[in-house]
């Protein structure tokens, strides 16, 4: 074939190339595939193998809640209050479980947040109620012993308040029942233990009811104003000492826990600032002790407040990013000491919290690349609904290229550009290893003709090994070792020029006689 | 022959092969002529072109159907049904519901963008779907990983999702407001005819991973006509009627051999 006609061939079939792959420049795949999908599927060979967490065992775990509930109930109600205190540390114990579950499978805004919401309460309650059947009983048998008056009043006052917890108590867990279980049905969780522990509780609160149904009413009287309010507002308990000397303390109890003191002015009247922080919504109790006095019990409403949660993120250096906000209720009111999740890409969670101000800030050290960063408040404990910003999309640049890797590249070209310029660029390799043991060639005794007047000296022995070689009729590709090692008798000859091509040596005036002689064979 | 001639005709013979490769094959979703990962290029399967022609008690496979079918097809369908053939129709779009009023079934697919949490893999769409009913279609199955599926209504269910699924309609991953969790029926049956909401269970990415699943298929056929296992590619298409027709494969073949004999022939004179 003519090198024309093939060159052009060749050509016409690069064209072709270049076409075809210029068909699929638009969308290149020159990296590895990673997230292939489209709008009817996925490629599972490009998709990471990575769970968003644990999703099957929130049934399980909903089941053993709900159990819980129906346990714990029926120990309080036998009155095995040991047994009941290792339950409640257990049930309490798997409703945190039950809480990281959540924000980890990021489902506050789901109805199965609806269902820990609940569950927080009816743990509330539960312990609550522990608490005041515990406390009862003290007092049934403290009413057998005490015989003095005004002890025994303070004993029937505290009884008369603990009744009216109970059923308060009741009231609002039967409340929550059938709406708990349509969420645990709905997924399949095993909700009769709960139903049944409705009806324990009731059989409890009941059986409190019995012990002294006609007691007198306390002296010291209590009211909150407003009856409701929500997350940061401000309800004021107050009432009246009858009998009760100015400057008496009192200690204002909010869900049987001090929520704060407060004196009887000279009227004998008492007033308490409760601000609602931090408290679950829904109806709450409240009574006061004024010594062994207690007094009635009152109650409130929480109710439920929507969230804003903002974020901004600044960048601090090439990996690290400050991410600030705000978290506040929806009439503007910051949300203090709170708890708030950054949540990266989706999955890696980091914690952080609100200030005094209802601000946060938290910097995070991130690898090079896109990122996406969303602030998150899960309202657990909290009269508040969840909130989260808006998801934002940030360009870390990461560490940079190391400098190391291109030092040591140019490092090692200066060296090699050194090393090439110091030896010449070599005509021909010398042997390094043994070469195989060739049979010698028939030499040629032809007498080439060189002319090396007024050539530097080094090429002038080039030309003379070249003329001995030829006339020796050893192939051009040998080295002197070689031509050394075929040729035993010149072999002093190209040692010489071995070390003259190789080594830098520059060879005398007389030597190139020498060498022009056996050259050419002169003698 | 000299070196570079030799050199010359290994360019071309690769040249010709990926040339011929490229314009043999497409990247359309479902194309049996599709060798990508969206393809069904490796499903085994029959294609059957004439629905009249259809063995009876075999099984049919229409694959996300995106034509119309004549009533004279749907008669065919009716009765290779009723012979005790079995139809499964494969579709996620809703393009199917027609065809299943008019072979008067129940079973519809109602596409969405279906989500799970119950999954193993950071694609939201790529989950798990459990076998509940009794077919031999699922024989020693009990999970099928499905793709970006659809759920379907009414029939016998015989594959649900979990719990934990949701249908994303904002398409952010996450359930947010509006969005519940619920069990989905991806997969039902009614009598001979099942109705399977995610056509991505046999394309080739898919194929490993539901082994068992495809292996239970067969042997099947694949409806070529009315469905989206086709090309739009005019080369495809004509090699594919040339293949379908003898004389053509023939003529073709003709044309390829007479050039080389006279060729031949020429030298011998």
């Amino acid at each position: 074939m003519r090198p024309r006609a093939s060159h052009i061939i060749l050509a016409a079939a690069a064209v072709l190339l270049i076409l075809l792959l210029a068909g699929e420049a638009v969308d290149p795949v020159l990296y590895a595939a990673e997230n292939i999908s489209t709008a009817a599927h996925a490629d599972p060979s490009t998709i990471e193998k990575r769970s968003p967490g644990d999703a099957a065992s929130v049934v399980p775990l909903m089941d053993e809640l709900l159990g819980h509930t129906g346990t714990l109930a029926l120990t309080i109600k036998v009155k095995d209050y040991e047994s009941a205190e290792r339950d409640l540390a257990r049930y309490s114990e798997l409703s945190s479980q039950f809480d990281r579950l959540v924000v980890k499978l990021d489902l506050s805004e789901t109805d199965i947040a609806e269902f820990q919401k609940s569950n927080r309460q009816n743990q509330e309650a539960l312990a609550a109620l522990l608490n005041d059947s515990q406390r009862l009983d003290e007092l049934k048998s403290l009413e057998i012993e005490v015989l003095d008056g005004d002890q025994r009043m303070a004993v029937i006052y505290e009884g008369e308040a603990l009744r009216q917890k109970m059923r308060e108590t009741y009231t609002a867990y039967a409340k929550r029942e059938p709406e708990t279980t349509r969420i645990a049905t709905h997924y399949g969780a095993n909700a009769t233990p709960y139903q049944e522990s409705v009806e324990v509780i009731a059989e409890v609160a009941g059986a409190a009811e019995d012990w002294q149904a006609d007691a007198p009413r306390s002296p010291l009287n209590i009211s909150v104003t407003p009856r409701e309010g929500r997350y940061g507002e401000n309800l004021s308990i107050g009432g009246r000492y009858a009998d009760g000397v100015p400057g008496t303390p009192l200690t204002i109890y909010v869900d049987s826990r001090i929520a704060g003191n407060t004196t009887l002015d000279e009227n004998a009247a008492y007033a308490y600032p409760y601000r609602i922080g931090r408290i679950l919504a829904g109806p709450h109790l409240v009574y006061a002790t004024a010594g062994a006095i207690f007094s009635e019990v009152a109650t409130f409403d929480v109710l439920p407040a929507e969230t804003n949660i903002s974020l901004a993120i600044a960048e601090v250096n090439r990996t690290a990013v400050a991410c600030t906000g705000n978290l506040t209720t929806e009439d503007g009111r910051p949300v203090l000491e709170a708890p708030v999740i950054l949540r990266v890409d989706g999955e890696t969670l980091i914690s952080t919290e609100t200030d005094g101000n209802g601000t946060y800030a938290r910097t995070l050290v991130l690898t090079g690349g896109e990122h996406t960063i969303r602030a998150e408040f899960n309202a657990a404990g909290y009269p508040l609904n969840s909130s989260r910003s808006q998801v934002e999309t940030l360009q870390v640049r990461g560490e940079g290229l190391s400098p190391f890797p291109f030092i040591a590249a140019i490092a090692a070209a200066l060296g090699a550009g050194w090393y090439i310029r110091r030896r010449g660029l070599p005509e021909e390799h010398p042997v390094q290893e043994e070469p195989d043991i060739e049979p010698p060639p028939e030499i040629a005794e032809t007498v080439p003709s060189v002319e090396i007047e007024g050539l530097p000296p080094r090429e002038a022995a080039t030309l003379l090994f070249r003329a001995l070689r030829e006339r020796l009729g050893i192939p051009a590709s040998k080295t002197p070792r070689e031509c050394a090692r075929l040729a035993p008798d010149h072999a002093a000859f190209f040692e010489r020029y071995e070390r003259i091509r190789y080594a830098g040596e520059v060879p005398t005036e007389e030597e190139l006689r020498s060498m022009e002689r056996e050259a050419l064979g002169r003698g | 022959m000299q070196r570079e001639t030799w050199v010359v005709i290994l360019v071309l013979l690769l040249a010709g092969g990926a040339l011929y490769l490229h314009i043999t094959t497409t990247t359309e979703e479902f194309s049996r002529h599709n060798i990508g990962w969206n393809g069904t290029s490796n499903l085994p399967a029959e294609d059957v072109r004439d629905l009249s022609r259809l063995d009876p008690g075999s099984t049919l496979l229409i694959l996300a159907p995106d034509r119309p079918f004549t009533a004279a097809e749907v008669g065919y369908l009716r009765a290779f049904l009723d012979g005790g053939g079995r139809i499964i129709i494969a579709d996620e779009e809703g393009a199917a519901n027609p065809l299943l009023a008019d072979l008067e079934s129940e079973i519809r697919v109602r596409p969405g963008n279906l989500s799970s949490l119950e999954r193993d893999y950071a694609h939201p769409g790529l989950f798990k779907g459990y076998v509940v009913g009794n077919d031999t279609l699922f024989a020693g199955v009990e999970t099928v990983l499905l793709n970006r599926p659809a759920a379907v209504e009414g029939g016998e269910p015989l594959v649900e999702t979990s719990v934990f699924t949701w249908d994303d309609i904002d398409g952010d991953g996450h359930v947010g407001e509006g969005e519940t969790f619920g069990r989905r029926v991806v997969c039902a049956r009614e009598g001979n005819l099942i109705v399977l909401g995610d056509a991505s269970l046999f394309i080739n990415a898919m194929l490993p991973e539901n082994t068992k699943f495809i292996e239970n298929l067969q042997p099947v056929q694949i409806d070529a006509v009315h469905s989206r296992t086709g090309s739009r590619n005019p080369i495809i298409n004509t090699l594919t009627w040339i293949e379908e027709r003898p004389p053509a494969v023939a003529a073709l073949a003709a044309l390829a051999i007479l050039p080389v004999a006279w060729r031949f022939g020429r030298k011998r004179e």
